[in-house]
């Protein structure tokens, strides 16, 4: 019988297999559709790190995604510094940002955080709005690309940026996977089920926490700066906090806390989005009535859905194998 | 400017008006949060349903007081339908899910309301009740601001009677307290819950109708509202009475006099002041359960 | 990625090439709108205002067809460019058209630049996109911030109000319409005496700006804003009962005809400035009203005629190609013909529209806000700031 472990590592490879196989056989719109499932995808697995996994719902994270990008913009656009280096200075400076505001927000929790972590995001949108160098509310334009020539990868054919951004979106997943099995990870899981005990145990439950922000802030910058360099433009928009809501949205449609569950509902909610609004103005209403139902049904999102039919068929063969024998 | 007695008596009454709108419509968000604890992320949806319900009444019968009554009962039987089908059955959900529901409700409600009522602005302009300006200490003023001034002080008192001095009130602070010990005493605390969260929906219309004389209805309306709203609840500290109209007069007053002396600042003087409440005090001004 | 799209659509090019003119041609055209979200009720008008025109116009086609792609903008340009995209790529259109905000225009800007496929804006305004960040691809058949602002400041002076205080929201729109307002008021004598810039969103009560306004004792007030916070400000201005003493001057957007009924009585007395109101007096926009209040039951407003000239436009660079794509490209840049507005040209040096500009007054009576054209200031033409077609 196959256990829960098994599943979501089957899962996980028919999601990546899935994406690999679109890729192949898509055209230039389809490269355009992966390069952005794969940014929100690595977005919502760094917010899963936090929400699902350490227990601290942010709505700011569209707010590092986007201090990521237009930190990027600054460090490539305004300062000329290379893409590369620019990238990874972009990724310090968004941790930075992360563990600055983690050591503010840790203190409070539940709802108090969502709303504290959404006026702090939205401190830093007015910001980018009003702030003219950086192009204020027209935005930034001219962003480069990462320079691979010298190892034969052409970031600028849609195709191969594509599959680039498949591989980071891997490689961010298997970072995280290993992490949480780390005693560290291990840590994190505790204090977000039961914190009492883990304070007790001894462990230093505030620098946890706000670890585990700057490190998600990290993969959050990471994930704009790739945005940054798959549109080559950026707005305030990416920091507002309906983005972090949406990306919140793809986490629960996936399934909270599953590390995979996010980057499929950052596939269904980019293509649906595309999809049902080419049909109908309305696509509004029926994204709503899809959330509805998955989070009405209570089980976890697609990745809780289909452990539970896991479930429900190996009750079912129980019976029959124990007649046979 | 600033030595002149007539622009701060004007700045004043400015704060005073913006803080009975918000409390308007955080009270029935405070009240649901708190006393049920539960989540409405839709309630600005409500609010938005408020205003739509209340141009159509006004249009239809030319009567604008009309609406003031109608749109609430409307709403309210909206909010019933919703908690038979949805918030019931997510009451013991947990906070996340709820989040989640009713933040598909949103987008659910905004595009029945554009279905039904276009994208178009619509407002009301004939009839208004109390409309003109009026003199105050030598100032001319916007009579109908005095007039959302005193629904809001109005509804605040009826509020403060209704669950702090009538059999009513204590009820639901029992169901709140300990559901279990309360039901044994014979209170039916779902039904006592389910008449709150309709006097929450039913507030929640209110504003939307009152509102409406003051600016326009669009069917996006009900999101533009929501954080703000929240604000003045997470400040105040969900559930409380005192709360909702402390973290209304708290915001409005910082608003109407920050845009006045540092416009510069207008946008983030909201989210600032949220972040430093929350520092000082991690759960808002006033929290229910201490 | 400039590369592979422009390579290919000078493939699409070169196959249309052999197939020669006169052969009857379909003309793709894509419609990028905002259909949900806060635009969208100026995704609605000018959408009806571009089917109206195809259908006013399609005689002039000839054999060739035109047929639409849409898709929906919800003002995000995140969004906006992945769908400007797959219309270009997949859809293959031979142009696109709509495009409400003006951050959705800069984020496409490179996008048709690179491809060669044109866009027909049929609302953004920024100054830039016609400016230093102009293209041979980008057509503005609208207007920019600067051309519907920048007459009124010298034509304010002229009413003899010397000292005006100026209101806007802050962002880039708000303004480049006060910096356009303020270029002919100063040199011709006229003095500022206040700014405020309220946040583009959440304002609910603007009551503090205007006492604050007010306190300056200024001649005048002049302002710009759209949509809610347009009727909100209106209304609110109306009920302070300062008008008596400071009259309102606005960009006409403020007094839009798609929402100036909302505004009512508090409307009255307004003086703006706009390329469109629903009365001007010539056989086209008599045409344009008719066939549009029959079809929809509303007046048209500046964005129903910004979308009907663009489909007007599309007709008429099809009419003067013979159906060659590569002439109707730069044809879209040589147009002019008279639409609702009047006399409209394309001017090749920036690529924005070469139109009038009308001073309007708004009165209330019967009941009913009446809008009339007080004065014209006639072929309004945007300086060449920056903008060096390649």
């Amino acid at each position: 019988m196959m256990t829960s472990e098994r599943l979501r590592q089957l899962i996980t490879f028919v999601t990546f297999a899935a994406l690999v196989g679109y890729w192949s056989t898509t055209g230039y719109f389809g490269y355009e559709l992966i390069a952005e499932i794969a940014v929100f995808a690595i977005l919502a697995m760094s917010l899963d790190l936090v929400a699902g996994y350490t227990g601290l719902v942010s709505l700011g994270h569209g707010a590092l995604f986007g201090f990521g990008a237009y930190m990027f913009g600054l460090f490539t656009v305004k300062l000329g510094i290379a893409p590369a280096t620019g990238m990874a200075a972009a990724i310090v400076a968004t941790t930075i940002c992360a563990l600055l505001v983690a050591m503010v927000v840790v203190r409070v929790h539940g709802i108090f955080f969502i709303m504290i972590t959404l006026a702090i995001g939205e401190m830093g949108y007015e910001f980018f709005f009003k702030y003219r160098y950086l192009g204020g509310d027209d935005g930034l334009v001219g962003l480069p690309r990462l320079d691979l020539s010298g190892i034969g990868v052409n970031l600028s054919d849609p195709s191969v940026f594509a599959l680039a951004m498949i591989v980071v979106t891997l490689c961010v997943f298997l970072v995280l996977a290993y992490l949480l099995r780390t005693p560290y990870g291990r840590v994190l899981t505790g204090i977000h089920e039961n914190p009492q005990r883990m304070r007790a145990l001894g462990f230093p439950i505030r620098a946890y926490r706000i670890s585990a922000f700057a490190l998600s802030g990290a993969i959050a910058g990471l994930a704009g700066t790739l945005t940054a360099q798959h549109t080559q433009f950026i707005t305030p928009q990416l920091l507002h906090w309906t983005t972090s809501g949406e990306v919140l949205v793809m986490i629960i449609l996936g399934g909270l806390g599953s590390l995979v569950g996010p980057i499929i509902g950052a596939a269904i909610v980019t293509l649906l989005r595309h999809e049902l609004s080419s049909y109908t103005d309305y696509w509004g209403f029926w994204l709503g009535v899809f959330l509805i139902i998955v989070v009405v049904s209570r089980k976890d999102g697609i990745v809780g859905w289909l452990d539970y039919l896991r479930q429900l068929v190996a009750e079912r063969r129980r019976p029959e194998t124990a007649e046979e024998a | 400017m600033l030595t002149d007695g007539g622009f701060w008596i004007v700045q004043i009454l400015n704060s005073l008006q913006l803080s009975m709108l918000l409390f308007l419509l955080s009270v029935g968000l405070t009240v649901i949060f708190g006393l049920l604890n539960f989540v409405n992320l839709a309630h600005g949806s409500l609010y938005m349903l408020g205003a739509m319900i209340g141009y159509s009444i006004a249009t239809a019968t030319g009567s604008v007081w009309l609406s003031f009554f109608g749109a609430p009962v409307a709403v309210m039987i909206i909010g019933a339908v919703l908690y038979k089908l949805l918030i019931e059955r997510m009451r013991t959900a947990g906070p996340m899910n709820q989040v989640l529901v009713t933040f598909g409700l949103i987008f659910v409600l905004m595009d029945i309301a554009r279905y039904i009522w276009g994208t178009d602005q619509l407002g009301v302009t004939g009839n208004i009740p109390f409309y003109g300006t009026i003199e105050v200490f030598g100032q001319f003023y916007p009579s109908y601001r005095l007039f959302i001034i005193a629904v809001g002080l109005i509804t605040y008192a009826v509020l403060y009677v209704l669950l702090e001095r009538t059999r009513l009130g204590s009820e639901v602070r029992a169901g709140v307290d300990d559901g279990e010990t309360a039901s044994c005493m014979g209170i039916n605390v779902e039904a006592t819950f389910f008449g709150v969260f309709l006097l929450g929906c039913a507030l929640a219309g209110l504003a939307g109708a009152i509102a409406l004389p003051a600016f326009s209805a669009t069917p996006d309306m009900g999101v533009g509202i929501l954080v703000p709203t929240l604000v003045v609840v997470v400040v105040g500290g969900l559930g409380s009475l005192k709360g909702a109209i402390v973290g209304s007069l708290l915001i409005g007053t910082t608003l109407t006099f920050g845009t006045a002396l540092i416009p510069n600042f207008a946008g983030i003087i909201m989210y600032a002041l949220l972040v430093a409440v929350l520092l000082l005090k991690p759960e808002g001004l006033y929290p229910v359960r201490a | 990625m400039s590369k592979p799209i422009g390579s290919l659509v000078a493939a699409v090019a070169m196959t249309t090439a052999l197939t020669g003119p006169a052969v009857a041609e379909e003309f793709k055209i894509g419609v990028l709108l905002p259909f949900s979200g806060v635009y969208a009720a100026l995704g609605e008008h000018i959408e009806n205002g571009f089917k109206l025109g195809l259908e006013h116009f399609k005689d002039d086609l000839g054999d060739h067809t035109v047929t639409m792609v849409r898709d929906d903008t919800e003002a995000n340009p995140g969004s906006s460019l992945a769908k400007a995209k797959k219309m270009i790529l997949q859809d293959k259109v031979d142009a696109m058209t709509g495009i409400v905000s003006s951050a959705v225009l800069a984020g496409l800007r490179d996008t048709v630049d690179a491809a060669k496929v044109p866009l027909i804006v049929a609302n953004a305004g920024n100054n830039m996109m016609t400016g230093e960040r102009c293209s041979p691809y980008v057509v503005r058949v609208s207007f920019s911030n600067g051309q519907v602002n920048r007459p009124m400041g010298k034509w304010v002076y002229d009413q003899g109000k010397k000292k005006v205080y100026l209101m806007a929201p802050d962002y880039a729109a708000g303004h480049q319409m006060m910096e356009a307002f303020k270029s002919t008021f100063e040199p011709a004598g006229g003095e500022i005496v206040g700014e405020a810039y309220p946040p583009l969103r959440g304002v609910d009560d603007y009551g503090p700006y205007l006492t604050a306004a007010k306190a300056t004792n200024p001649d005048a007030i002049y302002v710009f804003f759209a949509g809610g916070a347009a009727i909100k400000f209106v209304k609110q201005y109306h009920e302070f009962g300062i008008k008596k003493d400071i009259p309102l001057y606005a960009s006409g957007f403020l007094t839009s005809a798609a929402y100036v009924h909302v505004e009512g009585e508090a409307a009255d007395g307004i003086t703006s400035i706009l390329h469109y109101t629903p009365n001007i007096d010539t056989p086209e926009n008599k045409r344009f009203q008719e066939a549009y209040q029959a079809a929809h039951g509303k007046v048209g407003s500046e964005f129903s005629a910004q979308g009907y000239d663009a489909a007007r436009l599309i007709v008429e660079a099809i009419k003067a190609s013979g159906g060659d794509k590569e002439a109707f490209k730069t044809a879209l840049r040589n147009a002019s013909f008279n639409g609702p507005r009047g006399p409209m040209k394309i001017d090749p040096a920036t690529n924005n529209v070469i139109q009038n500009v009308y001073i309007i007054k708004n009165e209330f009576k019967d009941g009913k806000v009446h809008q009339s054209v007080l004065d014209t200031i006639e072929n309004v033409q945007d300086p060449v700031s920056g903008c060096q077609m390649n």
